[in-house]
């Protein structure tokens, strides 16, 4: 099978494909009724408030891990996407896909994970549906989430268009680490204890330096899939604006070098599932890396690049002696079913 | 002294014939390797080998392993080669690349005492190299003699020796060590 008459995974992965398949089916199908801009959230005004929609699916495999499972992770990656529009979290729809024979005690657990994501997150659960479908029409569990936020009266949408010229570049926390725990689990690489999944929820760490920072945090975006190297290549795309990223200044666990240089993938292109990237003006940068390192979920965060202004928008790579490369789209899939 | 242990990684019936080549590069290896196994035994240091055994949901289940079936528990393929079998040996099951993923090496290892792996088997860049980085990381001092792995394909035994070394590993001649433990040194 090809990409030209059926789907493959690498349309799933977050990149180029993934891409093509939105830009080239889906999205001119759905154009006399889609409203959405492509961005981690969609702003509806309803009543003369704004409020952010998101939604995603969960699929990961395995379904438990040392640091979480499909529960946590199908609340994270949902508010996190709410969050990084600069809105408050609020609550979130929940739906099961389940496949007969699922153990009830595997639910059980599974659903008081994401209890205790949602309060650690402080979101409700406002509408849900299961549906049961036969053995082998699905993998266990699939779980959807919808999310609903808030905007306070003093504060508007973060988009691409507030990206400026100049901003930095910070990311929050080690790149890759969740793509390379998962697969760890999965085949039993002897990483998986020293390398944890970064699944957490963002949005108060979000909430304190947008309430502390303002208009001076330009864009918000989080690492997941396709990972930082395609997400970058989608900011630069849109906003027609070169990002550079310094190699030394990227934060990467030792352990997750390492493993990515074992299985030949690169960690820039792994999932992640509590890293953000923040483009802000310069002149917070000291001080919000401070803050950002001060709590839990984004103490390595570390600022790594620079966005400048370009006629030809591209990401850069600057390795430690000066050499400069391009970091292109992510071709296929690094790695399916990691979120 | 250190506290040594040797680990062979999926030294199984299955795996030494799964195709032509791999039977090929396993008689290659087979007899320096038969060889510095007994020198270890004849200085008493525990030979453990690390028995990939698959259950059947697992894809793995489905590959070809020539005149064998799968690696299924009770099966022919699964079983340690015979040659290299005594009974002495303990047999760690595991169900994934790393011989440490949900067994009991770790705890086996430390009631010996152990601090110090020589890992040994096949396939060196899959079974024997997430073996050594989670010994690795798991505190053990790791020590790999290149002439003790093996590979289908020699390239990957080489580029795996050369990560191996530059993450988690000695590696070590077999010839060295067996030296050395005559003249009771420490490697």
């Amino acid at each position: 099978m090809t990409e030209n008459n059926a789907i493959i995974l690498d349309h799933g992965a977050g990149g180029l494909l993934s891409k093509k398949l939105l830009d080239d089916i889906i999205i001119p199908i759905l154009e006399p009724v889609y409203l959405g801009k492509m961005e981690d959230s969609g702003i509806i005004s309803l009543n003369g408030s704004q409020v952010a929609i998101t939604t995603d699916s969960f699929v990961i495999d395995p379904i438990f891990f040392r640091n979480g499972d499909i529960g946590k992770l199908s609340v994270c990656g949902t508010v996190n996407d709410i969050a990084v529009s600069g809105a408050k979290p609020e609550c979130i729809s929940l739906s099961y896909i389940l496949e007969e024979g699922f153990p009830i005690d595997k639910l059980r657990k599974i659903t008081e994970s994401i209890v205790t994501t949602c309060q650690e997150a402080s979101v409700s659960i406002i509408a849900g549906d299961t549906k049961v479908v036969g053995k082998g029409e699905a993998d266990q569990i699939y779980i959807n989430t919808t999310g609903f936020g808030t905007f306070s009266s003093d504060r508007s949408p973060l988009s691409l268009s507030k990206i400026s010229d100049n901003d930095d570049v910070i990311v929050s926390g080690h790149v890759g680490n969740h793509g390379i725990h998962i697969l760890s689990m999965r085949e039993g690489l002897g990483f998986e204890s020293r390398v944890l999944s970064d699944c957490a929820p963002l949005n108060k760490a979000i909430q304190a330096i947008l309430g502390k920072y303002g208009d001076d945090i330009h864009y918000i975006r989080d690492l997941t899939r396709g990972g930082l190297g395609s997400i970058f290549n989608e900011i630069s795309n849109d906003t027609q604006k070169n990002i550079t990223l310094k190699e030394a200044d990227i934060p990467l666990q030792h352990e997750t070098v390492m493993a990515a240089e074992m299985l030949g993938v690169s960690p820039l292109y792994l999932a992640n599932e509590g890293n953000i990237c923040i483009m802000a003006n310069p002149r917070i940068t000291e001080s919000l890396l401070q803050d950002l390192q001060a709590m839990e979920y984004t103490k390595h965060a570390a600022l790594c690049g620079k966005v400048y202004k370009s006629e030809d928008p591209k990401v850069l790579f600057q390795q430690e002696d000066g050499t400069l490369s391009i970091l292109d789209f992510l071709k296929g899939a690094e790695l399916p079913r990691l979120c | 002294m250190k506290k040594y242990a040797v680990l062979t990684n999926d030294m199984q019936v299955a795996f030494a014939n799964k195709h032509e080549e791999r039977r090929d590069a396993v008689q290659n290896f087979l007899p320096g390797f038969l060889k510095f196994i007994n020198s270890m035994r004849s200085h008493g240091i525990p030979i453990i080998h690390l028995q990939l055994v698959i259950s059947d949901d697992d894809p793995r289940s489905k590959e070809n392993y020539g005149p064998f079936p799968p690696l299924v528990e009770g099966s022919k393929g699964v079983q340690i080669l015979p040659e290299l079998w005594d009974e002495k040996d303990t047999i760690v099951v595991k169900n994934k690349d790393s011989g440490f993923f949900e067994t009991d090496l770790d705890e086996k290892l430390k009631e010996l005492g152990v601090d110090t792996l020589i890992i040994s088997g096949m396939q060196t860049q899959i079974c024997v190299q997430t073996t050594a980085a989670d010994a690795h990381f798991r505190g053990y001092n790791v020590i790999v003699p290149p002439e003790t792995v093996t590979s289908t394909r020699g390239e990957d035994t080489k580029r795996s020796l050369e990560w191996m070394e530059s993450y988690c590993a000695k590696i070590i001649p077999s010839q060295e060590i067996i030296s050395k433990f005559a003249q009771n040194e420490d490697i």
